[in-house]
């Protein structure tokens, strides 16, 4: 498999998860609601400001509108009893002597001819003797002689020159009033006049407060006077129609110069006002309904309102394109490094936005660039570290130079080495304790391997080759490195036979060395390579190491002599190494140093 | 996907904008019922529609109108009255007089009916009370019955010093007759007056009531109110002016060449009674609509015919007419 596949199924491992993760805020309903909000806010406090203040001044045009007009209504209906006033003056502006009856009679009738309102007229002297009554409808009495001095209408028209008597009913369906006018001295008697308020009606159905609005008039004892709709006065006293009466009445009455809104005796809602008439003790209320009143507010609302749809609207189309072209390049930015992230180091980022975003991912497809390379690196490193060491495989990996793995010839040192009695216990012991020895053999060995900078080319159960001066060489003497190194590779080993001695295993370690030119590189095949040497010196070594007994390091001839003086060695003599043919001279490092 | 879906709903809510329907509405027909004859109510019958007009409805426009005149014989009120209903209007006016009334109510309980009438509608059976009539009948009233008595009084006036007066009623219209046969003796005997009570129900009824007041030698007569005598006003004036009789009636009778008139002013009364009607269209029940009564009472004098008649009317007289015609 090669390392491309590995990193795509990996990144298609990592990829599903990845998607799966949901985005606590997302960005786009960020941005989304931010420039929403900053539209739809200003706009929406825009509209509510201008609502909130044409709602204001409306109310307070009105409220002037109604009481003028509940003031205009008051000035008709009050001309209208001052105009019956008026005319009643003139029945009382002779004195009663004898005989002058006829000509009060004549005043009389002069005056119910000009005012149609009064049904009958009847006049009463100084004293308080009605003297003659005149009617319309009923039948004309003069001279009764009732004494009527106790009768309020005189009374209160003798006090005050003119008196109002309670609006009442006639036959319980017609509103009657009583009206008393007095003269300027008390010899010319007192008029009283029962007057049928019908005609006031006139008056009140001819004013307008608006297009829907009127006025009417409400008695002290909150019994209507007159109304536009007769039924409702006609109607009289009715229960429903005085408790809606007297409800309009408190809260009109509490108003105190804002306008309110209360039902009307309808059962509508309405902007009241209302002017009291002094004389009559009346009062007369002119209402607008809320509808009309008000349409110009709604009609102004229903266009800010649409307006602030409409532009919230528009915001929210713009918010959503906006949102969705900045976060969108974000969203590829994001996916791309999850890739990136799993392994897909070949994949590319493709943003055009132009802006830092696309900086963005550039940078990130360097990224990419660069993390394919050094993968790149670190698996070859990777490679390497099998049989060089660590040190030799970064340079040779920094070096840039693979080609320093290639086939070459050499002068190398060759290092054999193994343990004596490892196959007699292998068949002896378990598989746990043959493992866990080997562990500690190769962790020892393999430190010291590593420290030398040596390059373990092979291992095999309890046998090791080590080379030195290649692939690359050393910086210094090969030969006295390998002395060295395999001294300290005996001295930990026999450490370890030590304490297995204690555990109960019997075991040796021997190691042989060879110097010479031999042949190095690397052999194998795809995917599978090893780095090691071919030739004479490698069997040599072999050999070398198989002759060894426990704690002997064995070196060849050629060895011997490159470290003779500074390593105290033994000559062994000659041995008949197989494949060598003729003897070979052997020698070993002395024990002593062996042994430490 | 999401801004496809967005401008779908966009579309939608536009499309789906209400656009009321107009209701169609039949046209609603108006019954006018009457005792009388159209020559003699002509200005009534405009003043009934100066009242229907308040409310925005216009005879032609969108109203209709069947007019169904009696011609003074009451006894086809109640076919043309049944023939009204049958019709289906949606509303019968009646005027000219109780009869016409009572024959409509007596025709349907369901049509509303406004009524113009001089009678008292409580005790003419037609309401149950003046504030609260109750049933599908409403109306004006105009008090030309009760002002009976003082037509009495305003001819006393001009003759104080007669003996015998008559009363011309019409048999036909019940309830009128019977009031005032039964009111009106006693009271012109309170002005020292005898009163003979007349009956006609046909022109030739009429000759014959004047002839027979000439024999009795009744000084002046009274003229009950009657859509018959509407209708015959101008003979009642010839007769009268004939025979030399000073009558009091009503203004058709005083136009035609009589003497006086006392009574409500009917162009008033017509003129509530269109508006009624015109309530009563727009949706009202007559059960919640209170009966009027005629806001004014007019006193009108022919001073011509009191010059032909010989007769000076008294300053009094004068100064208390409303209207003097010369």
């Amino acid at each position: 498999m090669s390392p491309r596949d590995s990193a795509e199924t990996r990144a298609a491992q990592v990829a599903a998860p990845a998607e799966a993760a949901r985005v606590r805020k997302p960005l786009f309903r960020k941005y989304f609601i931010a420039l929403f909000a900053a539209v739809v806010i200003p706009l929406l406090a825009n509209g509510a400001s201008e609502a909130w203040f044409g709602y204001r001044d409306h109310r307070a045009l009105l409220d002037q509108r109604l009481k003028l007009e509940s003031a205009a209504a008051a000035s008709k209906i009050q001309d209208f009893l001052d105009g019956i006033r008026d005319q009643m003056q003139w029945a009382v502006q002779l004195p009663w002597t004898e005989g002058g009856d006829e000509r009060h009679r004549f005043d009389a009738l002069r005056v119910l001819r000009q005012v149609p309102a009064i049904v009958d007229l009847a006049l009463v002297d100084g004293s308080g003797i009605e003297r003659l009554k005149i009617s319309r409808v009923g039948r004309d009495v003069i001279g009764s002689g009732t004494n009527r001095a106790d009768d309020p209408a005189v009374a209160g028209a003798r006090k005050s020159r003119v008196w109002h008597g309670p609006v009442r009913l006639n036959r319980g369906s017609e509103p009657y009033m009583t009206l008393a006018v007095a003269g300027n001295r008390a010899a010319v008697g007192v008029a009283i006049a029962e007057i049928n308020l019908k005609l006031i009606w006139d008056v009140i159905s001819a004013i307008r407060v608006g297009e829907t609005g009127a006025a009417f008039v409400v008695d002290r004892n909150g019994r209507l006077v007159a109304h536009p709709n007769i039924s409702l006065v006609l109607r009289g006293a009715d229960e429903e129609t005085t408790a809606r009466l007297k409800a309009l009445q408190t809260v009109t009455q509490a108003q105190g110069g804002g306008t309110i809104t209360a039902t009307n005796i309808e059962g509508r809602t309405v902007l009241p006002a209302m002017t009291p008439i002094a004389g009559a003790d009346w009062m007369v209320f002119a209402e607008q309904p809320a509808a009309e009143a008000y349409a110009p507010i709604r009609a102004a609302l229903w266009r800010t309102g649409i307006l602030v749809l409409v532009g919230a609207m528009f915001a929210a189309l713009l918010a959503f394109a906006l949102a969705r072209r900045m976060s969108g390049p974000i969203r590829v930015i994001e996916s791309g490094a999850a890739r990136i992230g799993a392994g897909q180091f070949d994949h590319r980022i493709r943003i055009a936005t132009g802006d830092e975003l696309e900086r963005l991912a550039q940078r990130m497809n360097d990224m990419a660039k660069e993390l394919a390379v050094s993968q790149e690196r670190s698996e070859r490193i990777g490679r390497l570290k099998r049989f060089l060491s660590p040190q030799v495989a970064e340079l040779v990996e920094s070096a840039g130079k693979e080609d320093l793995l290639g086939a070459q010839k050499a002068d190398v040192v060759v290092v054999f080495c193994d343990l004596r009695g490892f196959t007699a216990f292998s068949a002896k012991a378990e598989p746990e304790e043959i493992m866990k020895l080997l562990a500690e053999y190769y962790e020892a060995l393999g430190a010291i391997i590593m420290r030398y900078a040596a390059t373990l080319t092979h291992f095999s159960g309890d046998g090791l080759m080590v080379l030195l001066n290649a692939p690359v060489p050393c910086p210094d003497d090969p030969a006295m490195r390998g002395v060295r190194m395999a001294e300290d590779m005996q001295a930990a080993v026999q450490a370890l036979i030590a304490e297995w001695k204690k555990r109960g295993y019997g075991l040796g370690f021997g190691i042989g060395l060879a110097k010479g030119i031999a042949t190095v590189g690397r052999i194998g095949y795809e995917g599978r390579h090893d780095y090691t040497a071919v030739g004479r010196v490698a069997n040599l070594a072999s050999r070398l190491c198989s002759a060894a007994e426990d704690k002997q390091i064995l070196v060849d001839a050629n060895l011997a002599s490159a470290v003779t003086g500074t390593v105290a060695l033994t000559q062994v003599g000659t041995r008949e190494l197989k494949g060598f043919g003729e003897s070979v001279a052997v020698s070993a490092v002395s024990a002593k140093a062996a042994a430490e | 996907m999401k801004r496809r879906q967005f401008i779908a709903f966009l579309g939608g809510a536009v499309a789906l904008w209400p656009t009321w329907p107009r209701a169609q509405e039949a046209r609603p027909v108006i019954g006018f019922l009457n005792s009388g004859s159209p020559e003699q109510y002509k200005m009534r019958v405009r003043a009934f529609f100066q009242g229907l007009g308040a409310h925005g409805y216009a005879e032609g426009r969108n109203v209709s109108v069947e007019y169904r005149w009696a011609l003074g014989r009451y006894e086809q009120l109640p076919a043309l009255a049944a023939d009204l209903v049958r019709r289906r209007v949606s509303v019968i006016a009646t005027t000219g007089g109780n009869p016409a009334a009572l024959a409509a109510k007596a025709a349907t309980a369901t049509i509303p009916i406004v009524f113009q009438v001089a009678v008292d509608p409580v005790q003419a059976g037609l309401v149950a009370s003046l504030d609260r009539p109750g049933g599908n009948v409403t109306g004006v009233t105009n008090l030309n019955l009760e002002v009976g008595p003082k037509r009495l009084e305003l001819m006393h006036e001009l003759m104080p010093n007669a003996t015998d007066f008559a009363l011309l009623v019409n048999p036909a219209s019940r309830f009128v007759a019977e009031t005032l046969s039964r009111d009106m003796p006693p009271a012109a005997l309170i002005f020292g007056k005898r009163l003979h009570v007349l009956r006609a129900s046909t022109e030739r009824d009429i000759e014959a009531a004047f002839a027979e007041i000439a024999r009795l030698k009744a000084a002046a007569l009274i003229i009950s109110p009657d859509s018959f005598f509407t209708d015959r006003a101008r003979q009642l004036a010839a007769l009268s002016l004939q025979h030399r009789v000073p009558a009091a009636h009503n203004r058709e009778f005083v136009e035609a060449g009589g003497l006086m008139s006392y009574g409500g002013n009917l162009l008033e009364v017509y003129r509530r009674v269109g508006e009624y009607v015109g309530r009563v269209l727009k949706g009202e029940a007559p059960r919640d609509m209170p009966v009027q009564q005629a806001a004014t009472v007019e006193l009108v004098i022919n001073l011509k015919t009191a010059k032909a008649l010989g007769l000076s009317v008294p300053l009094a007289l004068q100064g208390r007419a409303d209207e003097l015609i010369e």
